[in-house]
Protein backbone atom coordinates (compact mmCIF):
# COMPACT_ATOMS: atom_id res chain seq x y z
CA UNK A 1 0.00 0.00 0.00
CA UNK A 2 1.75 3.32 -0.92
CA UNK A 3 2.18 6.14 1.59
CA UNK A 4 -0.38 8.39 -0.11
CA UNK A 5 -3.28 5.52 0.61
CA UNK A 6 -1.74 5.24 4.42
CA UNK A 7 -1.73 8.51 5.49
CA UNK A 8 -5.97 8.85 4.01
CA UNK A 9 -7.37 5.88 6.08
CA UNK A 10 -5.18 7.55 9.18
CA UNK A 11 -6.48 10.58 8.78
CA UNK A 12 -10.15 8.96 8.43
CA UNK A 13 -9.63 6.43 11.61
CA UNK A 14 -8.13 9.73 13.82
CA UNK A 15 -11.00 12.14 12.52
CA UNK A 16 -13.89 9.92 12.93
CA UNK A 17 -12.98 8.73 16.70
CA UNK A 18 -12.47 12.43 17.44
CA UNK A 19 -15.41 13.41 15.85
CA UNK A 20 -17.40 10.13 18.18
CA UNK A 21 -15.38 11.48 21.00
CA UNK A 22 -16.47 14.90 20.99
CA UNK A 23 -20.48 14.23 20.06
CA UNK A 24 -20.44 11.21 22.51
CA UNK A 25 -19.06 14.18 25.22
CA UNK A 26 -21.97 16.59 23.94
CA UNK A 27 -24.22 14.03 24.07
CA UNK A 28 -23.60 13.13 27.72
CA UNK A 29 -23.26 16.44 28.94
CA UNK A 30 -25.86 18.28 27.16
CA UNK A 31 -28.92 16.25 28.68
CA UNK A 32 -28.40 18.32 32.10
CA UNK A 33 -28.94 21.37 29.92
CA UNK A 34 -31.81 20.83 28.17
CA UNK A 35 -33.67 18.90 30.88
CA UNK A 36 -33.74 21.98 33.17
CA UNK A 37 -34.38 24.11 29.60
CA UNK A 38 -37.24 21.85 28.89
CA UNK A 39 -38.97 21.94 32.60
CA UNK A 40 -37.92 18.30 33.62
CA UNK A 41 -39.69 17.53 30.17
CA UNK A 42 -37.05 14.36 29.21
CA UNK A 43 -38.53 12.93 26.24
CA UNK A 44 -38.28 16.08 24.99
CA UNK A 45 -34.98 17.12 26.35
CA UNK A 46 -33.58 13.12 24.55
CA UNK A 47 -34.86 13.97 21.59
CA UNK A 48 -33.65 17.73 21.45
CA UNK A 49 -30.66 16.46 22.26
CA UNK A 50 -30.31 13.04 19.78
CA UNK A 51 -31.54 15.62 16.91
CA UNK A 52 -28.20 17.92 17.59
CA UNK A 53 -25.88 15.28 17.73
CA UNK A 54 -27.04 14.22 14.15
CA UNK A 55 -26.46 17.44 13.24
CA UNK A 56 -23.44 17.43 14.67
CA UNK A 57 -21.94 14.00 12.88
CA UNK A 58 -23.56 15.14 9.56
CA UNK A 59 -21.94 18.47 9.49
CA UNK A 60 -18.20 17.08 11.21
CA UNK A 61 -18.13 13.88 9.24
CA UNK A 62 -19.40 16.36 5.85
CA UNK A 63 -15.98 18.19 6.81
CA UNK A 64 -13.79 15.40 7.18
CA UNK A 65 -14.77 13.81 3.95
CA UNK A 66 -14.46 17.30 1.53
CA UNK A 67 -11.12 17.74 2.98
CA UNK A 68 -9.56 14.34 2.68
CA UNK A 69 -7.80 15.17 -0.55
CA UNK A 70 -4.33 15.78 -0.56
CA UNK A 71 -3.05 17.19 -3.20
CA UNK A 72 0.11 17.12 -3.46
CA UNK A 73 2.47 13.43 -3.23
CA UNK A 74 3.62 12.45 -0.15
CA UNK A 75 6.90 10.39 0.38
CA UNK A 76 8.38 8.37 3.34
CA UNK A 77 6.99 8.72 6.61
CA UNK A 78 8.20 11.90 7.53
CA UNK A 79 5.52 13.57 5.06
CA UNK A 80 3.18 11.48 5.77
CA UNK A 81 3.30 12.89 9.32
CA UNK A 82 2.78 16.36 8.42
CA UNK A 83 0.21 16.33 6.29
CA UNK A 84 -1.77 14.08 8.43
CA UNK A 85 -0.95 16.78 11.26
CA UNK A 86 -2.35 19.44 9.11
CA UNK A 87 -5.30 17.67 8.42
CA UNK A 88 -5.94 16.55 11.97
CA UNK A 89 -5.50 19.63 12.98
CA UNK A 90 -7.44 21.67 11.05
CA UNK A 91 -10.25 18.74 12.05
CA UNK A 92 -10.11 19.90 15.67
CA UNK A 93 -10.10 23.38 15.13
CA UNK A 94 -13.60 22.63 13.54
CA UNK A 95 -14.30 20.79 15.99
CA UNK A 96 -13.85 23.40 18.91
CA UNK A 97 -15.44 25.62 17.20
CA UNK A 98 -18.68 23.68 16.36
CA UNK A 99 -18.37 22.40 20.40
CA UNK A 100 -18.44 26.05 21.34
CA UNK A 101 -21.19 27.03 19.08
CA UNK A 102 -23.17 24.39 20.54
CA UNK A 103 -22.95 25.32 23.66
CA UNK A 104 -23.42 28.76 22.80
CA UNK A 105 -26.90 27.20 21.53
CA UNK A 106 -27.63 25.56 24.94
CA UNK A 107 -26.93 28.36 26.85
CA UNK A 108 -29.30 30.70 24.45
CA UNK A 109 -32.00 28.51 25.01
CA UNK A 110 -31.18 28.02 28.72
CA UNK A 111 -31.12 31.85 29.26
CA UNK A 112 -34.44 32.86 27.45
CA UNK A 113 -36.20 30.35 29.76
CA UNK A 114 -34.84 32.00 32.64
CA UNK A 115 -35.58 35.25 31.62
CA UNK A 116 -39.85 33.85 30.54
CA UNK A 117 -39.83 33.25 34.24
CA UNK A 118 -38.28 36.58 35.89
CA UNK A 119 -40.66 37.81 38.40
CA UNK A 120 -41.69 41.25 38.35
CA UNK A 121 -38.75 43.91 39.22
CA UNK A 122 -40.79 46.18 41.25
CA UNK A 123 -43.09 45.36 44.37
CA UNK A 124 -46.46 46.89 43.09
CA UNK A 125 -48.18 50.31 44.83
CA UNK A 126 -51.02 48.99 46.11
CA UNK A 127 -53.70 46.50 45.74
CA UNK A 128 -57.06 46.33 44.25
CA UNK A 129 -60.73 44.67 44.26
CA UNK A 130 -61.05 43.40 41.02
CA UNK A 131 -64.80 42.66 40.04
CA UNK A 132 -65.40 40.05 37.94
CA UNK A 133 -66.32 40.60 34.01
CA UNK A 134 -69.82 41.43 33.35
CA UNK A 135 -71.33 39.06 30.11
CA UNK A 136 -71.41 42.79 28.19
CA UNK A 137 -67.65 42.87 29.08
CA UNK A 138 -67.06 39.06 27.91
CA UNK A 139 -69.03 39.47 24.75
CA UNK A 140 -66.88 42.45 23.52
CA UNK A 141 -63.67 40.86 24.29
CA UNK A 142 -64.72 37.39 22.07
CA UNK A 143 -66.19 40.18 19.56
CA UNK A 144 -62.63 41.75 19.31
CA UNK A 145 -61.44 38.49 19.23
CA UNK A 146 -63.20 37.41 16.21
CA UNK A 147 -62.61 40.60 14.18
CA UNK A 148 -58.88 39.76 14.89
CA UNK A 149 -59.35 35.98 13.88
CA UNK A 150 -61.42 37.28 10.43
CA UNK A 151 -59.10 39.95 9.42
CA UNK A 152 -56.42 37.82 9.64
CA UNK A 153 -55.27 36.45 5.88
CA UNK B 1 -45.92 47.72 52.31
CA UNK B 2 -46.59 45.88 49.79
CA UNK B 3 -44.56 42.68 49.66
CA UNK B 4 -42.91 40.62 46.31
CA UNK B 5 -45.39 39.15 44.44
CA UNK B 6 -45.94 34.90 44.94
CA UNK B 7 -48.98 34.39 42.71
CA UNK B 8 -47.47 34.68 39.43
CA UNK B 9 -49.63 37.31 36.97
CA UNK B 10 -50.95 35.87 34.15
CA UNK B 11 -52.12 39.13 32.24
CA UNK B 12 -52.02 42.99 33.03
CA UNK B 13 -54.70 45.17 32.12
CA UNK B 14 -53.50 48.90 30.71
CA UNK B 15 -55.46 52.00 32.26
CA UNK B 16 -54.37 54.35 29.76
CA UNK B 17 -55.57 57.81 29.07
CA UNK B 18 -57.37 57.39 25.83
CA UNK B 19 -57.85 61.50 25.10
CA UNK B 20 -53.92 61.42 25.15
CA UNK B 21 -52.33 61.53 22.08
CA UNK B 22 -49.36 60.09 23.04
CA UNK B 23 -51.07 57.40 25.65
CA UNK B 24 -52.44 56.01 22.52
CA UNK B 25 -49.55 55.82 20.33
CA UNK B 26 -47.73 54.31 22.85
CA UNK B 27 -50.68 51.84 23.02
CA UNK B 28 -50.19 51.40 19.21
CA UNK B 29 -46.51 50.40 19.70
CA UNK B 30 -47.03 47.62 22.61
CA UNK B 31 -50.05 46.05 21.18
CA UNK B 32 -48.92 44.17 18.64
CA UNK B 33 -45.02 43.44 20.28
CA UNK B 34 -44.65 39.34 20.89
CA UNK B 35 -45.50 39.35 25.13
CA UNK B 36 -44.63 36.89 27.87
CA UNK B 37 -47.96 37.81 28.61
CA UNK B 38 -51.06 39.78 27.36
CA UNK B 39 -51.86 42.64 27.90
CA UNK B 40 -55.54 44.44 27.70
CA UNK B 41 -55.94 48.62 27.11
CA UNK B 42 -58.91 49.68 28.17
CA UNK B 43 -59.46 53.30 28.22
CA UNK B 44 -58.57 55.19 31.95
CA UNK B 45 -62.39 56.11 33.94
CA UNK B 46 -64.13 54.34 31.13
CA UNK B 47 -67.78 52.50 32.06
CA UNK B 48 -65.80 49.24 31.67
CA UNK B 49 -62.55 50.03 33.84
CA UNK B 50 -65.09 51.24 36.34
CA UNK B 51 -67.21 48.45 36.77
CA UNK B 52 -63.79 46.07 36.44
CA UNK B 53 -61.98 48.11 39.36
CA UNK B 54 -64.53 49.59 41.53
CA UNK B 55 -61.90 50.43 44.34
CA UNK B 56 -59.80 52.92 41.43
CA UNK B 57 -60.09 55.96 41.55
CA UNK B 58 -60.52 57.09 38.60
CA UNK B 59 -59.02 60.67 38.94
CA UNK B 60 -56.12 59.00 39.70
CA UNK B 61 -56.03 56.58 36.81
CA UNK B 62 -56.50 59.30 34.52
CA UNK B 63 -53.19 61.46 35.71
CA UNK B 64 -51.00 58.30 35.80
CA UNK B 65 -50.73 55.12 33.58
CA UNK B 66 -52.03 52.15 35.71
CA UNK B 67 -51.04 48.96 34.82
CA UNK B 68 -53.11 46.19 37.32
CA UNK B 69 -52.68 42.31 36.88
CA UNK B 70 -54.97 39.39 36.98
CA UNK B 71 -54.40 39.44 41.08
CA UNK B 72 -55.18 42.79 41.61
CA UNK B 73 -51.90 44.35 42.13
CA UNK B 74 -51.53 47.68 40.91
CA UNK B 75 -48.67 49.70 39.21
CA UNK B 76 -48.62 53.71 38.88
CA UNK B 77 -46.81 55.65 36.51
CA UNK B 78 -43.34 55.11 36.16
CA UNK B 79 -43.85 51.60 37.28
CA UNK B 80 -46.51 51.04 35.13
CA UNK B 81 -44.55 51.78 31.96
CA UNK B 82 -41.64 49.20 33.57
CA UNK B 83 -44.34 46.67 34.01
CA UNK B 84 -45.27 47.00 30.44
CA UNK B 85 -42.19 46.64 29.14
CA UNK B 86 -41.48 43.45 30.91
CA UNK B 87 -44.65 42.12 29.39
CA UNK B 88 -43.00 42.29 26.03
CA UNK B 89 -40.49 39.20 25.00
CA UNK B 90 -38.31 42.10 23.21
CA UNK B 91 -37.69 44.27 26.08
CA UNK B 92 -37.99 42.07 29.42
CA UNK B 93 -34.00 42.50 30.19
CA UNK B 94 -34.27 46.15 29.42
CA UNK B 95 -36.94 46.69 31.94
CA UNK B 96 -35.23 44.63 34.38
CA UNK B 97 -32.66 46.64 34.05
CA UNK B 98 -34.22 50.04 34.52
CA UNK B 99 -35.56 48.77 38.01
CA UNK B 100 -32.39 48.09 39.43
CA UNK B 101 -31.46 50.44 42.19
CA UNK B 102 -28.70 52.29 40.57
CA UNK B 103 -31.30 53.42 37.42
CA UNK B 104 -34.43 53.56 39.14
CA UNK B 105 -34.80 56.73 40.04
CA UNK B 106 -32.95 58.49 36.73
CA UNK B 107 -36.01 56.19 35.01
CA UNK B 108 -38.58 57.22 37.64
CA UNK B 109 -38.09 60.87 36.77
CA UNK B 110 -37.87 60.62 33.08
CA UNK B 111 -41.04 59.10 32.70
CA UNK B 112 -42.38 61.57 35.45
CA UNK B 113 -41.35 64.35 33.23
CA UNK B 114 -42.54 62.82 29.68
CA UNK B 115 -46.25 61.82 31.56
CA UNK B 116 -46.45 65.58 32.93
CA UNK B 117 -45.72 67.21 29.60
CA UNK B 118 -47.92 64.52 27.53
CA UNK B 119 -50.00 66.70 25.87
CA UNK B 120 -46.78 68.71 24.50
CA UNK B 121 -45.13 66.04 23.27
CA UNK B 122 -48.05 63.89 22.02
CA UNK B 123 -47.06 64.82 18.13
CA UNK B 124 -43.63 64.43 18.89
CA UNK B 125 -44.21 60.72 20.43
CA UNK B 126 -46.46 59.67 17.82
CA UNK B 127 -43.92 60.13 15.18
CA UNK B 128 -41.31 58.26 17.05
CA UNK B 129 -43.03 55.39 18.30
CA UNK B 130 -45.24 54.80 15.05
CA UNK B 131 -42.17 54.88 13.26
CA UNK B 132 -41.24 51.37 14.37
CA UNK B 133 -44.49 50.10 12.70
Amino acid sequence: MDVLVTTYLLYLALSIALTVWVARTLYRNGIVFLVDVFSGNLPLANSVNHLLVVGFYLINLGFVCLSLKLGYEVTGPRGSIEALASKVGTVLLVLGSMHFFNLYVFSRIRGSKALGDALPPLDPDSCTRVAAPKPEDVDRELWADAEEFRSMP
Amino acid sequence: MTRRPSIRARELTVLYDDACALCRAARGWLEPQPAFLPLRFIAAASARARRLYPALDPADTLKDITVVDDAGRVYRGPKAWVMCLWATRAHRERAITLAQPSLWPLAKRFVAWVSTHRDQLGGVGSVVLGAGR
